[in-house]
């Protein structure tokens, strides 16, 4: 009985729909809830309109429901509702027009309505109107973002009439900015236009290029085709890029201001068609195994009238020479043009020197990133002269560090702040048993340590693999490194760079002190220089190398924390790093940490300017600059900074 | 004398074909090839596949095994390196002899295991979405061929997102590559000009993705809609969205669909900040249905209750019952009478309707779309019915041309303008 009588309302509601005004919002929903539930945003703007322009004080509520997918439908009836979440398996259901609650419904009864991105921000654009208003400043401020992503015309006149009421500065400001790039797009009065454009001058916002980009689409077309007051920009020459011949020609034809000439294979078809006993146009089919045969027998059909006529003497250039072609606006007034082309043209330079300076932030980003995993090695293999080939794992080692403390202090700043030592201590006390177990049998044996540390690298991915699985591992940032420092939309580098840029200066100002004002850096120096005099002076040798070995291991764990914290904590990053980070130890030259930070620089700065040059294929970039690092090897074999005297050690 | 040694002969044949099949009886096994990556970079997503095998055979030698006989999964580690897979699928089947091999996740993997499959009449399943143009009478492709992946995605960029402008960017190796060029030729063919298109390849496990995002954001400059179709494989993933999210690129803005990022991969990753952006499957976790349910929560109680399920692992599990029921509908476990009652095998998906196997070793499955949501699952906003694969995508010219069917034409690679077999094996 319900049922039938739901379905009798229903079919009321879809007779009585187009004759009368609908006085309850789920009249106008199930008025078009065919394509509600087609949910395409080629087929829905009908019912998106509909809903808008009802008039019923719910129409707002509907579509802002509906776009944070809160809306639902009711299998048995059809009936849209909003509902809440009881639990995974029922919901409670409200009705649109007064918010009363209708009971719960097993969710396997219901159909969430699940808007895709292009129709919510159709969704948006259409609650511009209520929400520009609106008390609450979060809505406001959608709303304005709705704008700026869906701009149409009927959005500036409420958009203006809201400005002089909005008391929040901030959102004030977005509006008065907004209202000049609806402007430019939308306003019918050219003086107003021009002037919202020389507001841009110089401006980097994307926006604004967005909104003056579209002004200076041109087109091609033939002169004589246009109004006298055309907007033109510019005369084009047919044959040149902008207009290849055959386009030219292909534009005439169009426009009907000479025929259409067969081109070499439609007179060949032409030939094939026409084949009559062995023979066309008077030629043996035989003979036509020459282009002028072949145009001999196409003039002669030509003459029967039986094909297109066509001109042997014809060309496109000749053609085309009569004909003057311009480059016209799509925009007719010539004021704006005007205007847009200056402001776009200041707007060119200042996004010129931003990309540049970010592109040299870039640079030095990488180069942070760079000189950070190689500063340990700089000290095992740049002091000490140890091919440590599992400097890579050390960095993993410190890296899942940082996430196991992250699993056991949930806060993730206190937990990077405890991360940072516990990681040093970790991987100190890997390189320890390192040196102690392994690399101290093998000192002057170079190829050996290569290989044993090589070995111990694989194992200790293997461990990890064992251990912590083959998933990538979360380290996640505290929030405050979250996002970027914007000086404009051109110019932006994120908070975990610059962390990282810090860290690394900390780190060069950390080996400086350690190596050149503690005991343990004067032992290190005089023990890499001559072990045996060292020895002789009472300096222990071997626990000098331990204790050096371990601090270059400990700082590589430190920089695990930090790439983990901007890449990706899995049992492979380290292999990522070791390559790089020998090249940045080789490029600055062996034994000085001056050295190193040098070639982390060039090498960050070559690979950032690689990539400028070819932006399409980022490893071709690298592939370029290990080119060109072997060559300057090729020519300074000991690196930017070589040492000279005894502490070359040869 | 003679007849002495005959009845000798006779006595002896008979004693051991009575051990055999007293032995048969007692304990037979059919293998199983499980061909997967446990060690080197691929490890990350294929170890996965190899626990999924393992459930999904002793889910079945529960039941009762297959013919009789109980199955015994054989894993072997090819450690990402693409040589060892050509290796190690030789051993699989001459040494250990087994009946069928799941395995395989990158292309170039693949590559390198046809001429052994082919050579030794092997089969494989290989359960990973692919950019097709390829056919092997030994493989059974249970992932998605690009019509039913790269194609309905670009199609929801063009028409239910307006994007006009496109960013392909993808790791550098032949699956992002070849799906680019079908992707470019595709759009070229919808309209958008060849400058609107923006290409970019990175190594495997790349890491520095700042500039490329800004690149990126730069598109967006003249006015036009700017989306991202990302063919990135592997931990790169986490790099690029780690960028994306502290460029603060919304998935309002430029939306980025990913083709091999899944629940999986998301795990690694704090997804509070890549709401809303894409990807495109044939299944995701949050598929709703009962069969899903019961495969999850039977994933669940072996591998832990934070594990996830993904497409590649709905990919084994239709693959893996279809053999199943293909061997048991052909009464042996041999390659050929599998193969040939493999075509027109019906096993429900777990989002709900059938695949149905094809003639050209494709399945038919639906296509899906999900945005990214804060717990790292997705929300499914796009569903279609089932697609049939196509091994020959229609949008180059030189492979539009062609058509793959074993069970009629008996050729992987037929050229239908000609009529003739361009070739029977897959050494393209």
């Amino acid at each position: 009985m319900v049922r039938f009588l739901t379905a009798a309302f229903i079919l009321m509601a879809a007779f009585a729909a187009p004759s009368m005004a609908q006085d309850t919002i789920q009249e106008v929903l199930q008025e078009h809830r065919a394509v509600i539930e087609k949910s395409s945003r080629k087929t829905i703007a009908p019912a998106i309109d509909a809903i808008a322009n009802s008039g019923l004080p719910s129409a707002q509520t509907v579509l802002q429901k509906w776009q944070s997918k809160e809306m639902w439908q009711r299998k048995e009836d059809g009936l849209f509702f909003y509902a809440e979440e009881v639990d995974s398996k029922t919901y409670s259901l409200f009705d649109f027009q007064d918010g009363a609650a209708l009971g719960e419904a097993a969710k396997s009864d219901l159909k969430q309505l699940k808007p895709n991105s292009g129709i919510r921000a159709m969704i948006g654009a259409a609650l511009v109107q209520f929400q520009l208003n609106d008390p609450d400043p979060v809505r406001r401020s959608e709303a304005i973002l709705a704008i700026q992503r869906d701009g149409e015309a009927s959005h500036l006149a409420p958009l203006r009439a809201s400005i002089a009421g909005e008391s929040d500065p901030d959102i004030k400001a977005l509006k008065e900015v907004t209202e000049r790039l609806l402007t430019i797009s939308y306003d019918t009065d050219d003086a107003a236009r021009v002037a919202a454009i020389q507001g841009f001058n110089g401006a980097l916002s994307l926006d604004a290029r967005a909104a003056l980009n579209p002004v200076l689409t041109t087109k091609i077309a033939l002169k004589d085709a246009l109004p006298d007051d055309a907007n033109i920009k510019d005369r084009v020459i047919a044959g040149s890029d902008a207009l290849p011949f055959e386009d030219a020609l292909a534009m005439i034809v169009d426009a009907g201001l000479i025929p259409a000439q067969p081109t070499v294979d439609e007179r060949k078809d032409a030939l094939l068609a026409n084949i009559t006993d062995g023979q066309v146009g008077g030629v043996a089919v035989a003979d036509l195994d020459t282009q002028e045969a072949r145009d001999r027998a196409y003039m002669a059909l030509v003459a029967d009238g039986k094909v297109p006529a066509w001109d042997a003497n014809y060309s496109i250039e000749e053609a085309v020479k009569s004909t003057a072609f311009v480059e016209v606006y799509a925009e007719p007034s010539k004021a704006v043009t005007d205007a847009a082309t200056k402001t776009i043209k200041t707007i060119d330079r200042a996004v010129g020197l931003n990309q540049t300076m970010d592109l040299a932030l870039d640079g030095l980003s990488l180069a942070s990133i760079y000189f950070l995993a190689a500063i340990g090695l700089a000290i095992t293999f740049g002091v000490m002269g140890v091919i440590n080939m599992a400097h890579g794992e050390f960095i993993m080692m410190g890296a899942y560090t940082g996430y196991v403390v992250q699993q056991i202090i949930p806060d993730y700043t206190v937990s990077i702040i405890v991360a940072i030592p516990a990681a040093f201590m970790v991987t100190f006390a890997a390189g320890v048993a390192m040196e102690r177990l392994i690399i101290r049998w093998l000192y002057n044996r170079p190829l050996e340590t290569l290989l044993a540390s090589f070995g111990v690298a694989i194992a200790l991915q293997q461990i990890a693999k064992n251990i912590f699985g083959t998933q990538a591992r979360p380290l996640t940032s505290p929030a405050w490194l979250d996002g970027a420092l914007v000086f404009n939309d051109v110019l932006a580098i994120s908070y975990i760079r610059i962390a990282i840029f810090v860290l690394a200066g900390v780190f060069l100002a950390v080996f400086l002190f350690i190596m050149k004002k503690t005991r343990l850096g004067l032992e290190t120096r005089a023990v890499t220089q001559n072990p045996r005099m060292a020895a002789s002076m009472g300096i222990n040798p071997d626990r000098v190398n331990m204790l050096t070995f371990g601090l270059g291991s400990g700082i590589a764990g430190i920089a695990g924390v930090a790439i983990g914290l901007y890449a990706k904590v899995t049992s492979e990053m380290g292999a990522d790093y070791i390559v790089q980070s020998f090249m940045t130890v080789v490029v600055g030259g062996v034994g000085n940490i001056w050295g190193t930070l040098l070639g982390a620089l060039g090498i960050g700065f070559l690979q950032k300017g690689i990539e400028w040059l070819n932006p399409s294929n980022t490893l071709a970039a690298q592939t370029y600059m290990i080119v060109f690092i072997i060559i300057f090897i090729q020519f300074r074999p000991k690196g930017i900074i070589a040492l000279k005297g005894r502490a070359a050690g040869d | 004398m003679t007849t002495k040694l005959k009845a000798t002969l006779a006595s002896a044949l008979i004693a051991t074909t009575a051990m055999t099949t007293a032995a048969m009886a007692e304990d037979c096994t059919t293998k199983v090839g499980v061909l997967h990556s446990l060690s080197g970079s691929m490890a990350i997503s294929e170890t996965t596949l190899k626990d999924a095998m393992l459930m999904l055979v002793d889910e079945q030698n529960e039941k009762g095994g297959l013919l009789g006989c109980k199955l015994e999964a054989v894993v072997v580690d090819p450690a990402s390196d693409w040589p060892l897979f050509a290796e190690k699928a030789r051993e699989l089947l001459t040494v250990h002899d087994v009946d069928v091999i799941f395995g395989n996740w990158t292309s170039v993997s693949r590559k390198s295991v046809l001429p052994v499959i082919e050579e030794l009449n092997g089969l494989l399943f290989y359960p990973v979405q692919y950019e097709g143009e390829e056919s092997s009478k030994n493989v059974f492709y249970t992932g998605a061929a690009p019509n039913q992946q790269a194609i309905p995605a670009t199609d929801y960029f063009l028409d239910e997102l307006g994007v006009e402008k496109f960013a392909l960017l993808g790791t550098d190796y032949v699956y992002p590559r070849t799906t680019n060029n079908i992707l470019e030729s595709y759009l070229e063919g919808k309209g958008i000009a060849a400058e609107d298109i923006f290409v970019n390849y990175t190594p495997f496990g790349h890491s520095d993705w700042s500039k490329i995002v800004a690149d990126v954001v730069a598109l967006g400059a003249d006015g036009k809609k700017v989306g991202v179709i990302s063919t990135i494989n592997g931990d790169a993933n986490i790099g690029f969205y780690k960028e994306l999210a502290a460029a603060g690129v919304s998935a309002d803005d430029i939306p980025v669909v990913a083709f091999s990022v899944g629940e999986e991969e998301l795990s690694g990753l704090d997804t509070s900040n890549l709401v809303g952006h894409l990807a495109a499957w044939n299944y995701f976790q949050s598929a709703e249905s009962e069969l899903n349910d019961e495969f999850i929560a039977a994933w669940k109680a072996k591998m832990g209750e934070e594990r996830v399920t993904n497409d590649p692992m709905e990919a084994h599990f239709i693959g893996f019952n279809m053999w199943v029921n293909a061997a048991t509908a052909a009464g042996t476990t041999d390659v050929d009478a599998v193969r040939t009652a493999m075509y027109g095998q019906e096993y429900p998906n777990l989002t709900g309707g059938t695949a149905v196997m094809g003639a050209n070793h494709h399945l038919a499955k639906p296509v899906l779309i999900g945005e990214i949501q804060a717990d790292g699952q997705f929300d499914i906003i796009s569903q279609t019915t089932e697609v049939p694969g196509d091994a020959w995508t229609d949008f180059l010219p030189e492979s539009a041309v062609l058509m793959s069917d074993w069970k009629d034409l008996g050729c992987g690679m037929y050229n239908t303008e000609t009529e003739t077999c361009v070739q029977l094996k897959s050494n393209y």
